[in-house]
């Protein structure tokens, strides 16, 4: 079930007549967020229902063993269970053809005919993004962080909430138990504010599934396309995967708050980022803090002199969880090294004067280099593999005058761009001076009634939101 | 505020954002003109055209088919030739282009139930085995119309049984028959996308600017020509367009004749057809064939249905224009293959008239299509030949 789609107008609205009139007390409507969460999960693939809260099941009681456990080795092994448990369930079901193809090709490179079965396994939706909140959970407990919470259903509510099930953000278990505990009553000026970001978010989806056209002409190019087109390509994917994937995180908050709930912002205008820190602290937030809070400083985070290495590693495990293919792991790879380049510059006497300074040039160098980087980066992400990757980005950077344009090539590099802008433009506008149209009713309305429209319009799931991959 | 009045205050504004998506939907599709008759208009005139058909008195020939079959059977001739030599009948032109066998098939239900509703049976069906109609290019292309053509082709009933078994997609289609006038947001998506978008054109090779200017300045004489000889085209009657347009040579001037050869002459240039034949391969992988399963199965389906209610069902592909279309050995083995799988499901023969003497190169008026006048002059001869004696 996705949120742009006709049958979840229908799930939402039954949902709400019975959220908003008939269970009104705390304990059902935890009953209720729970059935609907399974049937939303459920009406992708009931099969996985048992995968999902089975695991919520293992780690609340993991939790609760965590915390009563009389000594510190003990509550160490009831974490590497869970740990075990959740990252078993991605390496069985996202990443053991993976390693299957990949032991296979290597072996035939040293010269072994191996040509080894794969699984060939369905990979549930959203497994990645649960079993990280469910990790969360057990983490914080071992770390004394939070308590175990009692209250089975309301866990497994929490862990399943239909939201932000399925592509994110991911919730942290000391941000959504609390509220799942105890379930706000809405304030109209939230639910106003939910509408705002479910109607910005269909726009930012539309707009994806447009632009996915000349990124796939990029992508999936049969035959030679001139550099112009490559480059709007490029840029065109950039749109599409933040356009998909932040519009995807808007309607989730958005609903979330109609509901009551309260979810963190996802993406904080990333594409206006002046460094690839700065970018990391933009782009799908929940995933880049899990990583930095549970695994870069489980590493060690800065110290020992460790930083580099842990770094690096971070963001290569992090560039695997968005996929099992190279390609993610290559990406992953890039951005760990242009953080650390950035890391080592920023050390270095030379540029000291250059980082400190808050001129405008000085701003659109920072901008234009990182955007420019990660554009790279996409490259790896969208690419069909790595040769394909490479091949693009030198493609990127020859001007090949043999290949013409086509006709519009200049026109579609402009809309191209402005739509890119224009979505940033959307977004810092939703961020800071949402307040003042959410005051002016009839025109707050107006502007929900004709974005929805016009979206809805022409919307629709004709692309699959991206995340729901990972 | 209290929570139920936000609630309220909340299933209003959901219902009130739909409304307003749904009276957007409407009005952009009628000022887009986008309405069922503007998508599929020949395919639906025809289906609206099946009451009457049913009740004509004469023995009824249907040929269905792609435009193939549309440009290259003359029902007018067909019934004019067969009363010649005795045979009373009333033939159909059920050739239409930009379908594939999918949406066939549901039509093919369509006509079926009409007549089996009627207690009527069909003397001859005639039905085309089109191969590029039936790859996966084809199938790949026709997706963003997929789910518009197939509300304005299944019953309600058809649209259950695919909710059956994918709720979603279930929901999607009523969603699209009653809520969005058939128009699916793939469609919008797809005709913005275009619009926005549009793919490179692939004129390769190009034609002379005289060439070019020569072939507008006779299909302007042709259209003007055609005002002139049949003043009354405009009223329906006289022309029903699931009958291949009705007019025949013998009817046209021999000045219009002579202008037809002269318009053949500059759109038949060897770059108009190189760049046609690239074109079909890019939309129709139609010299290499690889075909999709699935539109394999729902051609079978269509025989099936026209065996219900024909006393003589016949199947064929139609002659190909073997001087530009080349397809490869793997090809002609994978055509072979299916034909086979036709033939096995269905207990009938195909017949090939992809090589028949009668039809020479110069038959066609592209690299797919016979020519008017002359291609479905010579097509349509040959037919009555060949299933006449079907007719007793």
């Amino acid at each position: 079930m996705i949120f742009n789609t006709p049958i979840f107008f229908w799930f939402f609205t039954i949902f709400i007549l019975f959220y908003g009139f008939v269970f009104l007390k705390q304990k059902p409507k935890v009953y209720l967020i729970l059935v609907g969460s399974l049937i939303f999960y459920g009406a992708w693939n009931y099969s996985f229902i048992p995968l999902l809260v089975g695991s919520g099941i293992a780690d609340y009681f993991i939790a609760q063993a965590i915390y009563n456990a009389s000594c510190q080795v003990k509550k160490k092994q009831w974490l590497s269970l869970s740990i075990i448990l959740n990252l078993g369930l991605l390496a069985i079901f996202k990443y053991a053809d993976f390693a299957i193809n990949s032991v296979s090709a290597l072996l035939t490179t040293i010269g072994y005919n191996a040509s080894l079965e794969t699984l060939g396994w369905v990979l549930p939706v959203g497994i990645s993004f649960y079993t990280f909140q469910s990790l969360s959970y057990t983490i914080d407990v071992y770390r004394g962080d939070m308590k175990p919470r009692k209250g089975l259903v309301e866990f497994i509510a929490a862990l399943s909430f239909f939201p932000q099930l399925v592509a994110g953000p991911i919730l942290r278990a000391s941000h959504i138990l609390p509220q799942m505990h105890a379930i706000a009553l809405p304030k109209w000026q939230a639910v106003k504010h939910g509408f705002l970001l479910i109607t910005v978010g269909l726009i930012k989806k539309t707009g994806a599934d447009l632009l996915a056209i000349p990124a796939q002409k990029a992508f999936e190019a049969k035959e030679a396309i001139s550099t112009l087109e490559l480059w709007t390509g490029v840029l065109a994917f950039a749109g599409q995967i933040y356009g998909d994937f932040s519009g995807y995180t808007d309607m989730a908050i958005g609903i979330a708050l109609i509901l009551g709930f309260s979810i963190p912002l996802n993406f904080r205008v990333p594409y206006f980022a002046k460094s690839p820190v700065d970018f990391w602290r933009r782009w799908h937030i929940s995933l880049s803090s899990w990583l930095r809070d549970y695994l870069y400083i489980s590493l060690g985070g800065n110290r020992h002199n460790q930083r580099t290495r842990n770094v690096f590693l971070t963001m290569l495990l992090g560039g695997l969880w968005h996929g099992a293919a190279w390609t993610f792991v290559a990406w992953g790879a890039f951005h760990g090294a242009i953080i650390t380049a950035t890391h080592y510059l920023a050390n270095l006497k030379i540029f000291a004067r250059f980082n400190q300074s808050n001129t405008l040039l000085v701003g659109f160098i920072k901008w234009a280099i990182t955007f420019y980087l990660v554009l790279i980066g996409w490259v790896f992400f969208a690419a069909n593999d790595l040769t394909s990757a490479l091949s693009i980005i030198v493609n990127l950077h020859v001007l090949n005058s043999s290949i013409a344009s086509g006709s519009n090539a200049v026109t579609i590099f402009v809309i191209t761009s402005v739509w890119v802008l224009l979505v940033h433009v959307m977004d810092f506008y939703v961020i800071k001076g949402a307040d003042k149209l959410e005051s002016k009713p009839w025109l707050f309305w107006l502007l929900m009634m004709l974005g929805q429209g016009i979206c809805l319009f022409i919307g629709e799931p004709s692309n699959e939101f991206i995340y729901f991959q990972f | 505020m209290t929570s139920r009045k936000i609630y309220r205050k909340t299933l209003l504004a959901i219902g009130l954002c739909m409304l307003c998506a749904l009276g957007i939907i409407q009005l952009i599709l009628n000022a887009m003109g986008a309405n069922s008759q503007g998508v599929l208009g020949r395919v639906t005139e025809a289906r609206a055209a099946l009451p009457a058909i049913v009740k004509e008195p004469k023995d009824l020939v249907m040929f269905f088919g792609s435009s193939m079959t549309r440009a290259g059977f003359s029902p007018r001739q067909f019934d004019r030739d067969a009363a010649a030599v005795g045979k009373s009948v009333t033939s159909y032109n059920y050739g239409f282009g930009g379908l594939n066998p999918y949406f066939q098939d549901f039509l093919s239900r369509r006509i079926s139930e009409e007549f089996i509703a009627s207690d009527r049976k069909l003397k001859l069906t005639m039905i085309e085995f089109n191969p590029f109609q039936t790859t996966k290019t084809r199938w790949q292309r026709a997706q963003p119309v997929l789910d518009s053509f197939l509300t304005l082709l299944a019953t309600d009933h058809e649209l259950l049984e695919i909710g059956k078994n994918d709720l979603t997609r279930g929901i999607r289609l009523f969603n699209i028959k009653y809520l969005r006038g058939n128009i699916s947001a793939e469609m919008i998506t797809s005709f913005f996308g275009r619009g926005m978008f549009p793919p490179q054109a692939h004129q390769t090779y190009k034609d002379d600017q005289q060439t070019i200017d020569e072939r507008r300045r006779l299909g302007q004489l042709l259209s003007a020509k055609f005002d002139e000889e049949y003043p009354n085209h405009k009223n329906a009657a006289w022309s029903s367009p699931w009958q291949g347009g009705g007019t025949i040579p013998e009817e046209r001037s021999a000045e219009t004749l002579a202008i037809f050869n002269d318009y053949y002459a500059v759109t038949q240039t060897d770059n108009a057809m190189k760049n046609d034949r690239l074109s079909r391969i890019r939309s129709a992988d139609i010299e290499e064939l690889n075909f999709e399963p699935l539109l394999v199965e729902h051609f079978i389906n269509i025989i099936k249905n026209f065996q219900k209610i024909s006393q003589h069902v016949e199947v064929m592909m139609l002659p190909k224009n073997s001087r530009w279309i080349h397809t490869t050995p793997a090809a002609e083995a994978r055509l072979a293959k299916v034909v086979k799988q036709i033939e096995l499901a269905t207990g009938l023969k195909m017949k090939n008239h992809q090589n028949i003497d009668e039809i020479t190169s110069d038959m066609y008026r592209d690299t797919t299509h016979l020519s008017r006048y002359r291609g479905d002059v010579a097509y349509t001869n040959y037919l009555l030949k060949a299933y006449a004696p079907l007719l007793e």
